[in-house]
């Protein structure tokens, strides 16, 4: 027995690698000894595989919110399927609630409740109440305290009112909200959240983080994954931040900020941006890293510049901006924010 | 400034719009040949049971009780015969509602109708593809069943053939009221399923017509499907038919121009209640 | 940490619990379906439409004078062509009905996004694919009582022989039927465009079991391929419990083969679902569609 909620010691997920989705396969490792036992049994060329969770290592502790904080196809959603048994790992180990998740995924299931990333894990053709009932009988709760149950998540849940009209009549929210009350049937002791937020209303997304707070409360432990900077940073008490498959950096929300304290962060908005001048500016000692992107089709950049000296940066970037009819509109030195934290470890931007 | 537009409509301009549109299809065809392998093999897979259950019927591989309704007991060149021009029929029958209904699920319908090319042009053009690819697939059919269960035509195949177009060509008019209903009613396949059961039921493409209940036999005479499957029988199997062939032919042309003016009325009308509705890209 | 109360489980594992399980799939399955009575005016329209092109072709093989007819009755025992055909038909069309609802029950679930949902649960699996088994028998049910009825009004097509022997017959071929479902339920998800594979067991059984014919007519080599298909011999019993006033005796020869049949795909099918779900949880394919 581990003294760990969920713990994971060197989770690597391959695949193979899908044509024309970019996925190349890492560092060539999987050639040679792929190759090898495909032959033993006569089989056809090996494929190449692609490797999209390489190495995890987590401990999460009881009565923890753990953050999962990464870009786009960094892995998240498919370390959350590996914990909730849906994936097998193609090596390493994962207990949750100290049974192990691939030998005895039968009682990870039972000490699970996890809602996946998406809006369609529930029977749109059936009610909320009814997917609620049909579920606690699949998660093996008794008729008698089910029903209980499904009443009480219906009230918490604030669907009260339309808990007997079909799901496809939901707005997405409610939707999210029939998935989460579905997730929290069995009252298991651990909840996958992936990206619970996702698609939702800014409102409706703080009701969420509000509810979160509350399950870590009543001794939910959560491993949430997201985007969102400030919903990891608010939620999380630790924060892994994952990239191409591989925790870069593990601590508190704070510790991790503390990382770039004597760092300066420049962020400016600028018309007319070109590569150059990003090209220009990295090539400064003082600037450890530049990120630009663009804001939403727009003819506006979003530019963020990590600097160790703002005094020797600033004159430079000025000069370089207000040529060749690049504008700047805006300009801010702020304090250090988780997303800056990621492009300090990664050099890159976590949403484009 | 006036600008001018660079679309200048001509005859030439409305061909080459046709021809885009038949290349276009003809690609996707070939994108999936297993579409292709399933409409040689279906139609032989359908009639096999017929082929052994013609068996159960004859003696010494004569149908007597066949030949006496049809005056042809070698019932297998009939049913084959009836199977090529019924998918011949249902090209042209449900091509066009049918690629209707694909634009309109794929959402490219909109953009299509946005040029102005006339409508029917673009559902006539939908279908040139699928002729081509209905006569090689029943080609490929009829050599294939011919070897396994003997095909043997005895009279004229070009009259036959000659015959068989202005069928074709009045069925344009059918296609054309069915494409409406499509477009308003946004659902096919229903349709299709009775529509093709009455047709083959009625119009005798797996057997003559005689042979129906005689309370049947009035709805068959209504069909003008009905003298040009039965003519072009009587060309190429040399069958009994139902009237004199010059009478059969007369009719298939005069339906011809009735419903292919009655068929571009209906269309027209709909489109119309349509855009009037403004139900066009929904789905 | 503060407070480390961890919250107990509501589940309770047990093989109760499953049982309740297996019934709540059936349950669902069972709403979802009357909720959407679609399917209401196939199930009249089918039953008419599949048969009837063979009927009227034998209509015409009989002759004006039933001179055809008089052969066939001679060649296969049968009085009574439409009767002997709808057997056929029937046959297929339940094999062809349980290849499409039971065969993508779990792709269906796949592409609508709740067969992950499913899997999290600490449910035995198969009662996702056994659970929907249910409703289908019950509206395959309905299905053959609408053709009875339907061809016992329309062309006054009466049954010789005890309905009982008739009912016997179906239920021995269940297993068979529904074991080549699971099978093929379990394909689907993992290879695509295994619709080839409908295309390919339903039209084996319209050449070889003799769906409008009887096996005898076929050329020997496509005869001893037939007698590998289970439909063969349910058509075979049908038609003799049907009409010919056989009891269990004289069924025997179809009933064994059809249970031995049912055992294997049973096992094929059971085994094929654990395999594919072995592979799925390799290649994350439950998730994607
Ligand atoms: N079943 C699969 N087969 C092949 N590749 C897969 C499969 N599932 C995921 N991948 C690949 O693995 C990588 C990681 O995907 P994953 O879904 O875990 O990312 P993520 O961190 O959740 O990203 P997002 O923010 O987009 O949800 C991606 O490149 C994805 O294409
Ligand atoms: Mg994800």
């Amino acid at each position: 027995m581990s003294q760990f909620a969920v713990e994971a010691c060197q989770l690597v997920k391959k695949f193979p690698a899908r044509p024309g989705t970019g996925d190349k396969p890492l560092e060539g490792e999987p050639a040679s000894s792929q190759r090898k036992r495909r032959r033993l049994f006569g089989k056809k060329e090996p494929k190449a595989m692609f490797t999209a969770v390489n190495g995890v290592d987590l401990q999460i502790q009881y009565g923890e919110i753990f953050g999962l904080l990464g870009p786009n196809g960094a892995g998240k959603s498919t370390t959350i399927r590996m914990l909730c048994t849906l994936l097998e790992p193609t090596s390493g180990t994962a207990h949750i609630n100290g049974y192990d998740i691939v030998k005895q995924a039968n009682d990870v299931r039972r000490s699970l409740g996890t809602v996946l990333a998406g809006e369609r894990s529930i029977y749109w053709k059936l009610t909320g109440r009814e997917n609620l009932e049909y579920f606690a009988a699949l998660y093996h709760i008794p008729p008698a305290i089910a029903k209980k149950r499904v009443d009480e998540l219906i009230e918490r849940m604030e669907l009260k009112d339309r808990a007997n009209e079909l799901v496809e009549k939901y707005s997405t929210g409610m939707r999210q909200r029939v998935a989460i009350a579905k997730a929290l049937l069995a009252r298991p002791p651990i909840l996958l959240l992936d990206e619970p937020t996702l698609g939702l209303d800014p409102q409706a997304a703080r009701n969420l983080r509000e509810l979160i707070a509350q399950l870590k409360q009543e001794g939910h432990t959560i491993l949430l994954t997201t985007h969102y900077m400030e919903e990891a940073d608010q939620l999380s008490d630790r924060i892994g931040i994952i990239d191409a498959g591989k925790i870069i950096a593990l601590d508190t929300p704070e510790g991790l900020k503390r990382r770039i304290d004597r760092k300066e962060i420049i962020r400016l908005e600028v018309s007319g941006w070109q590569d150059y001048i990003g090209e220009k500016l990295r090539a400064m000692r003082e600037v450890e890293s530049l990120v630009a992107r663009r804001q939403n089709e727009s003819d506006l950049w979003e530019v963020n510049l990590q600097a160790t000296d703002s005094r020797v940066v600033l004159p430079k970037l000025m000069e370089s901006i207000s040529q060749n009819g690049t504008r700047l509109v805006n300009m801010n030195i702020v304090k250090p924010s988780l997303e800056d934290v990621f492009i300090h470890l990664t050099g890159k931007a976590l949403r484009d | 400034m006036q600008l001018t537009t660079l679309s200048q409509p001509s005859l030439t301009t409305h061909l080459r719009a046709l021809f885009v549109i038949a290349r276009k299809d003809w690609k996707v065809f070939w994108r999936y040949p297993l579409n292709a392998l399933s409409s040689v093999f279906q139609p032989i897979i359908w009639i096999t049971p017929v082929y052994f259950m013609g068996k159960a019927f004859s003696t010494n591989g004569q149908a007597a009780g066949f030949a006496a309704y049809s005056g042809t007991g070698d019932y297998m060149s009939y049913i084959l015969l009836g199977t090529v021009l019924t998918n011949f029929i249902m090209t042209v029958f449900w091509g066009m509602g049918y690629a209707l209904k694909n634009d309109m699920d794929s959402g490219v319908l909109e953009s299509n109708w946005l040029t102005p090319i006339p409508r029917l042009l673009i559902l006539v053009g939908r279908t040139l593809t699928s002729i081509l690819t209905t006569t090689i697939t029943s080609a490929t059919m009829l050599i294939l069943a011919g070897l396994l269960f003997g095909f043997r035509p005895t009279g004229s195949t070009f009259a036959a053939i000659l015959t068989a177009v202005p069928m074709l060509v009045g069925l344009y008019g059918f296609g054309f009221a069915f494409a409406g209903v499509v477009l308003l009613m946004r659902e096919a396949n229903t349709l299709v399923d009775v529509g093709s059961f009455l047709v083959q039921g009625f119009s005798g493409t797996n057997f003559p017509v005689q042979s129906l209940p005689y309370w049947l036999i009035p709805i068959s005479l209504m069909l003008p499907l009905t003298y040009g499957l039965d003519a072009v029988r009587g060309f190429l199997l040399k069958t009994n038919t139902l009237l004199p062939i010059p009478a059969e032919i007369a009719i298939l042309l005069f339906s011809m121009f009735v419903m292919l003016w009655i068929g571009a009325q209906v269309f027209h009308r709909v489109e119309r209640r349509v855009r009037t509705l403004g139900t066009l890209g929904q789905h | 940490m503060e407070t480390t109360f961890i919250p107990r489980s509501l589940g309770q594992p047990g093989l109760l619990s499953d049982v309740r399980a297996f019934l709540a799939v059936v349950r669902r399955e069972w709403i979802i379906f009357t909720r959407y009575p679609s399917w209401i005016i196939a199930l009249f329209i089918w039953p008419l439409i599949f048969p009837m092109m063979y009927i009227l072709t034998a209509r015409a093989l009989s002759g004006p004078d039933g001179s055809g007819l008089a052969v066939f009755i001679a060649t296969t025992g049968a009085t009574d062509y439409i009767g002997y055909i709808i057997v056929g038909t029937t046959v297929w069309m339940w094999q062809n009905i349980v290849l499409w609802d039971v065969g993508f029950a779990l792709r269906n679930e796949q592409m609508r996004g709740t067969l992950e949902s499913n899997w999290l649960t600490p449910t035995w699996r198969f009662s996702y694919l056994l659970g929907q088994t249910g409703p289908q028998i019950v509206t395959m049910a309905m299905f053959i009582g609408v053709t009875a009825l339907e061809f016992g009004l329309l062309f006054g097509i009466r049954l010789n022989g005890s309905p009982w022997m008739l009912g016997l017959m179906m239920l021995a071929a269940i297993p068979a039927i529904y074991g080549l479902g699971f099978a093929f339920a379990s394909l689907v998800i993992t290879v695509k465009e295994a619709n080839a594979f409908v295309f390919l067991i339903r039209g084996m059984v319209m050449i070889f079991c003799g769906i409008t014919f009887p096996v005898a007519i076929l050329p020997a080599w496509m005869q001893t391929f037939a007698k590998w298909l289970p439909q063969t011999y349910l058509i075979h019993g049908m038609r003799a419990a049907a009409f010919a006033k056989a009891g269990v005796k004289e069924l025997l020869p179809d009933l064994i083969p059809l249970l031995s049949f049912g055992a294997f795909w049973l096992a094929v099918g059971y085994f094929t679902f654990l395999w594919m779900e072995r592979r799925a949880r390799k290649s994350g394919a439950i998730g994607q569609y």
